[in-house]
């Protein structure tokens, strides 16, 4: 899953997308140069198809740059930008320059696969902050002493940071199988599914990588803000866990299976990766 | 973090096995009770493990030298979720199927392999595993249990309990001291294969909370052991059990424990016109947290097939699961429970009753959650 244009993606990312550079786009300073980097490096017309000038990947392709997002807080639309890109060029339409949110699809798609992409969209930034909100919490636990320890040495402390663990890599999986699609759109169970999930881990981590931070990490000048206040509206944002698994037991509902494992693996056996 | 652990596809002619092992177990199981199935790796039947083995679906993944199936842990994995999806009974083989018999063939001389293998794939020799004693739970390294040597092999002394199957089985390996104190901790402790019918061995079994007796107490007083008795090095039984453990915590059945339950509830729902929203909304959440679930249980299986030993990865799918099968009983209880005056089927009744009262056993058996959850931090590098 992990490949090379994440890796390059990625450093780009850590280069030019700073805890510094987010909080000055946060302020308004503007977005331009980030931006003008982003579209020269070419990632942002990945999933075009390569007649029209894109690379031509597939969504599982790409996950590795939604997730940097996640991990480095972009506070800019790229990855709503690379996916609308693509379904205006399956449809033959022109797309707009500079970055979009998914709303530029228009009628472009069904509603119902619109959602399901800006729902894999939000799980696999969810993934990526919360391996970023994990890391920074192991290293705040191992550096920070209180009673004359690390803070990482409390029982209590480690628990809490193994079910963080847990969830960041559920919430790794559940942005695997929403991207699991070997076109430009995901499948619609699977992203259900992975929302419904990621959408709780995005709570897990926030909530817990709080507690281990104390009062610190509450501040505007700490950066681990950048990355909790994102979780939280990517919990919302495209549909809340209850609202894509009301959407997965509706499926269920109208399928024929009643068993939990029958219609598990019918719905994983869409994945393409 | 945890990155090997990606979706992971399970090969096509390992998944081939599913249609052959289904129809057998629709027929096996027809008109068993939802209440007897959801007992699945806890429902002991020796009958029915012969029929298995009969089939070749014991030692699926042990070399056919040995009369195993030479398959690989893909095929295995499909055979077990179909198992437990079923409900089967399945507890008379399961402890030798999954670690005893892998382990023998481990660590074991060639002549040991020789000796249990075969009988093990025919589903005729049980396996129990002597871990815990009365003051060695969690702190596994403090076992008592002694084995001395002598002329005839070793003299074994000591306790086991909530030994699994114990009065139902052949043999037991069993952790023990060969040297030193429970002082020494991981030093000096060693494996034996234990044959259970050798005079100077007590096993009663204990009741649970449900009524069923499935564990026992093991008391072991002047039991004289062959030399051969010995599995793997003197001295290596801490490295050996750990090793046991990552095939102990890694499988299906970490995930599936209440999945008999989801099904009846499921059914359940089908006969309404128009279930509650609030009951889709749990049995959405529920689906979700399968699918993910499963991809990351073929994912640490998927390791272990490569020869990896992810031990860590195992506790946090296992830790991750169980909360999931604890979660379920609790839910659908609740669930039900909205409408105090409707008339629950039989089955679903007992199934759920059965299920909530077992539940707490989830995070319990195979290491607690406490100790999966250290284990997690020192992979975390905090400990
Ligand atoms: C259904 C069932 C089947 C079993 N089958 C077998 C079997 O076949 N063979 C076998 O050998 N064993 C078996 N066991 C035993 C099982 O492995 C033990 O129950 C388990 O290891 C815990 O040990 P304990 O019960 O002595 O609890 P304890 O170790 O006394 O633990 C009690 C509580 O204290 C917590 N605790 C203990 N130490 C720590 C610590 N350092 N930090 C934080 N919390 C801690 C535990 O997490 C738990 O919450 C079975 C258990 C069950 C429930």
């Amino acid at each position: 899953m992990d490949n090379e244009f994440g890796d390059a993606f990625g450093q780009l990312l850590a280069d030019r997308c700073t805890p510094e550079a987010v909080r000055g786009i946060e302020r308004g300073e503007g977005a331009d140069a980030l931006w003008h980097d982003l579209v020269e490096s070419g990632f942002v017309d990945a999933l075009v198809p390569e007649a029209q000038g894109g690379a031509g990947l597939s969504l599982h392709e790409v996950l590795p740059l939604v997730q940097a997002c996640g991990y480095h807080a972009l506070p800019l639309p790229f990855a709503e930008t690379m996916a609308a890109r693509a379904v205006l060029a399956h449809a033959r339409r022109q797309w707009p320059d500079g970055p979009v949110t998914l709303d530029a699809i228009g009628d472009a798609l069904p509603v119902e696969d619109r959602g399901a992409l800006h729902a894999a969209l939000t799980t696999a930034q969810i993934a990526g902050a919360a391996a970023r909100v994990l890391e920074m919490s192991i290293a705040h636990a191992q550096q920070r002493t209180q009673f004359g320890k690390p803070i990482g040495s409390f029982q209590a402390v480690q628990h809490q940071l193994s079910v963080m663990a847990e969830h960041a890599c559920a919430a790794r999986m559940a942005a695997q199988l929403s991207f699991a699609s070997a076109s430009h759109l995901p499948d619609r169970t699977l992203a259900a599914m992975g929302k419904s999930v990621a959408g709780e881990a995005a709570a897990v981590l926030a909530a817990g990588s709080h507690a281990v931070h104390g009062a610190i990490g509450i501040t505007a000048e700490f950066d681990l803000q950048l990355y909790t206040r994102r979780l939280l509206a990517w919990r919302v944002q495209g549909g809340s866990p209850s609202h894509w698994a009301m959407q997965v037991a509706r499926q269920w509902w109208s399928g024929s299976h009643d068993r939990a494992i029958d219609f598990t693996l019918e719905r994983l056996g869409a994945a393409r990766f | 973090m945890f990155d090997s652990l990606s979706l992971t596809r399970i090969p096509a002619d390992d998944e081939a096995l599913r249609a052959p092992v289904r129809a057998f177990l629709d027929k096996a199981l027809e008109g068993v009770a939802p209440e007897v199935r959801a007992r699945s790796w806890g429902g002991f039947d020796a009958a029915f493990s012969r029929a298995l083995g009969e089939r070749g679906w014991i030692g699926l993944t042990l070399p056919k030298e040995y009369g195993g199936g030479g398959r690989s842990l893909y095929a295995r994995f499909v055979l077990v979720e179909e198992l437990l999806r079923a409900g089967a009974p399945v507890a008379a083989h399961w402890f030798a199927d999954r670690q005893s018999a892998p382990h023998i063939l481990k660590f074991g001389t060639p002549a040991q392999a020789q000796f249990h293998l075969p009988r093990i794939c025919r589903g005729e020799v049980f396996f129990c595993i002597g871990m815990s004693e009365p003051g060695s739970g969690s702190d596994l390294a403090s076992v008592r249990t002694r084995a001395t040597r002598n002329d005839k092999g070793w003299r074994l002394d000591g306790q086991k309990i909530w030994t699994t199957n114990a009065h139902r089985s052949h043999y037991m390996i069993a952790l023990v001291r060969t040297s030193g104190d429970a002082g020494s901790r991981q030093k000096g402790l060693s494996q034996v294969i234990v044959d259970l019918s050798l005079p100077g061995i007590t096993i009663r079994p204990i009741t649970d909370l449900t009524g069923d007796a499935h564990f026992c107490e093991v008391f072991f007083d002047g039991v004289q052991l062959t030399d051969d008795a010995l599995i793997g090095a003197e001295g290596d039984g801490w490295n050996q059990v750990t090793s046991e453990l990552a095939y102990e915590r890694s499988g299906p059945e970490r995930i599936y424990s209440s999945v008999v339950l989801l099904d009846e509830w499921l059914a359940h729902l089908r006969t309404r016109r128009e279930p509650s929203q609030r009951s889709l909304a749990l049995a959405g959440r529920v689906l979700s947290a399968l699918a993910v679930l499963r991809s990351l249980s073929v994912s640490v299986n998927g390791r272990l097939a490569e020869g990896e030993s992810p031990i860590v990865e195992a506790a946090l799918v296992k830790d991750l699961g169980t909360t999931l099968e604890q979660f379920i009983p609790e839910a659908i209880a609740d669930a039900l429970g909205d409408d105090p005056d409707a008339t629950l089927p039989d089955g679903l009744a007992r199934t759920l009753q059965y299920v909530s009262q077992i539940a707490p056993a989830f995070s319990l058996r195979g290491g607690t959650r406490e100790v999966l959850r250290g284990m997690i931090a020192r992979g975390l590098g905090l400990r």
